[in-house]
């Protein structure tokens, strides 16, 4: 092989690589547009209680005691499956999957609800506060 | 375009970059007869990309860095095949450049059709209709021991249509596996039944035509599917569930080698150096191709496996390695696992996205393994053809149609198409 031929085999291949590379970086700088978007449908919203803040990352959200939850509460007043949280058009609803104890907004028992910013979500003993998703930078 | 003005032009620079490097050693290494050969293949790689760039600014999308790669890998594999043998823009190159653009065209069609999931969701019931209708087409039309429908010049292969809407289908019901039924003590999910019936139909089909090669696809996306299934919502595996499903594949395995037809016996135990010149023909033509061509390849057109039959298709990653070398030819392959490794960098917001993007990457990672595997001679050969870069109308038109998915996984919209209320969170609706 000649060593032009080397060198522009060479080159063509770096140029590959580079292309690669950039669309890696580029892949990287689109996941912050992709986040703020997804934090515009979801209108910046969280579930927390008095120890944990769970964030909102998917369109549906599974809740209960079963260790394949997205969000697991380890309390037997809660069931296996007991609500799922879903989104759309930015408006988080939220659907009880037939559960023992039921759901309560506010005190008031709900089978489907469409959530306000700081509802009170009780699932059996355990409360969750849905609330505006609070900036780590303002203290 | 949304967003990324700075990463968008960036992008565009650096892929026709990729291109004009490889035009160039093509121009300086390349053997060719006519010098207005190469400028015609540059003037249509440069042209389509440029055409698709400003194409893809009509698309508001939140992600473009699938687009790249695909139309990246799109026009490698029009230089690689304008190549094969001699650089010349003829006839099969032109044929394959076209249906590089078809490719784009349906990757902007899957775009557009599965960036709804709830919209695709209620549409579920014309996925099963349409793989009923693709499966009766290849038992009336394409007859026992073939697979391939002619329609005058062009010849279809309806299996590779049975793919993306066999992803949908395994999508579409992983969304029902809270809707359980206890039948006979046991709780069962409809969705799973059907997914499983059809598999099994599937795989019967193929068996019947003779398409074995595209079986290890299938398996391969119902599996993705099943393991996502049974991990339902969160990728928690069940341990006793894994081995029963290992062991099941296991089974299912060794029943279809012990019972496989005679013509798969013969790959199977085939011994490819003490057979050169029968079974063994392409896989030793390809292996001593590879070695011929080493890291850096013997140039652009001077390849040998273009006397090979299927050099375009079944053996291309030879072909490849041969012209361009190893390093290039593996380097393309690390392209199309980057494209269908990218929704592990901005992971799909939804179930139904994140099991498609599986399924298109379980898909498209079976057919590049038993390609290249199979043409090193580590498994028997298939013929199942590299997505974007073996020539191939129906292959090409839907892998572009399957990263149209991987795009719409990236870019979705998650908005209800009943629904038009877009002021967020004041009103309460509830339903006792």
């Amino acid at each position: 092989m000649s060593s032009l031929n080397l060198i522009l085999c060479a080159v063509a291949a770096a140029a590959l690589d580079i292309c690669i590379l950039v669309l890696l970086y580029s892949a990287y700088h689109e996941r912050s547009t992709s986040n703020k978007r997804w934090n515009r449908i979801t209108s910046f919203m969280e579930l927390a209680d008095n120890v944990n803040v769970y964030p909102l990352g998917c369109d549906e959200i599974l809740i209960g005691r079963h260790a394949s939850a997205d969000i697991r509460l380890p309390d037997m007043s809660v069931s296996r499956y007991h609500a799922i949280l879903s989104v759309s058009n930015g408006i988080w609803t939220i659907t009880d999957m037939g559960s023992t104890s039921g759901i309560l907004i506010n005190g008031t028992p709900v089978r489907q609800a469409q959530l306000i910013p700081n509802d009170i979500i009780s699932l059996g003993n355990r409360r969750l506060i849905f609330r505006q998703r609070r900036d780590i930078n303002v203290r | 375009m949304s967003g990324n003005t700075g990463s968008y032009i960036a992008s565009c620079l650096f892929v026709l970059l990729a291109h004009v490097g490889m035009l160039i050693n093509v121009f300086i290494n390349g053997d060719y007869n006519s010098a207005s050969q190469v400028f015609l293949l540059a003037g249509c790689v440069v042209a389509l990309d440029i055409g698709y760039f400003v194409a893809m600014l009509f698309f508001k999308q939140s992600s473009y860095t699938i687009d790249f790669l695909l139309i990246l890998i799109l026009n490698m594999s029009t230089i690689f095949q304008a190549c094969f043998g001699k650089v010349e823009f003829d006839k099969d190159t032109i044929k394959h450049f076209v249906t590089c653009i078809v490719a784009l065209v349906a990757c902007r069609c899957g775009y557009l059709l599965c960036r709804n999931h709830k919209w695709l969701q209620q549409q579920r019931k014309y996925f099963y209709i349409g793989i009923g209708i693709l499966m009766i087409l290849i038992l009336t039309l394409t007859g026992s021991r073939a697979m391939w429908i002619s329609i005058g010049s062009f010849s279809l292969q309806p299996s590779e249509f049975i793919k993306p809407l066999f992803i949908l289908a395994c999508a579409t019901s992983i969304t029902e596996q809270q809707n359980r039924h206890k039948v006979l003590g046991f709780y069962v999910v409809y969705e799973n039944l059907a997914l499983l019936g059809l598999t099994a139909a599937i795989c019967l089909l193929q068996w019947w035509c003779r398409d074995l090669g595209s079986l290890p696809t299938f398996m391969g996306i119902f599996v993705c599917g099943f393991l996502l299934r049974i991990c339902y919502p969160k990728a928690k595996f069940s341990k006793k569930k894994l081995i029963a499903a290992a062991s099941a594949l296991l089974a299912v395995a060794f029943v279809g080698f012990k019972f496989a037809p005679a013509y798969v016996q013969d790959r199977l135990h085939a011994d490819i150096w003490n057979d050169i010149n029968g079974n063994g023909y392409q896989q030793s033509q390809a292996l001593i191709g590879i070695a011929n061509g080493g890291w850096f390849g013997k140039g652009p057109g001077h390849g040998d496996l273009c006397n090979v039959f299927a050099h375009e298709n079944d053996i291309v990653f030879a072909t490849i390695s041969e012209e361009w070398g190893l390093m290039f030819a593996l380097m393309t392959i690390f392209a199309i696992l980057i494209l269908i490794s990218i929704p592990l960098i901005t992971p799909p917001r939804s179930y139904y996205h994140a099991t498609m993007a599986a399924g298109v990457g379980a898909a498209f990672t079976v057919q590049m393994a038993l390609n290249i595997f199979g043409s090193c001679n580590l498994i028997p050969f298939t013929g199942v053809t590299i997505p974007f870069i073996s020539s191939g109308g129906s292959s090409m038109m839907i892998s572009g149609f399957m990263a149209g998915m991987l795009v719409a996984c990236q870019s979705p919209t998650m908005k209800m198409p009943a629904q038009h209320t877009h002021s967020p969170i004041h009103k309460r609706r509830q339903t006792a």
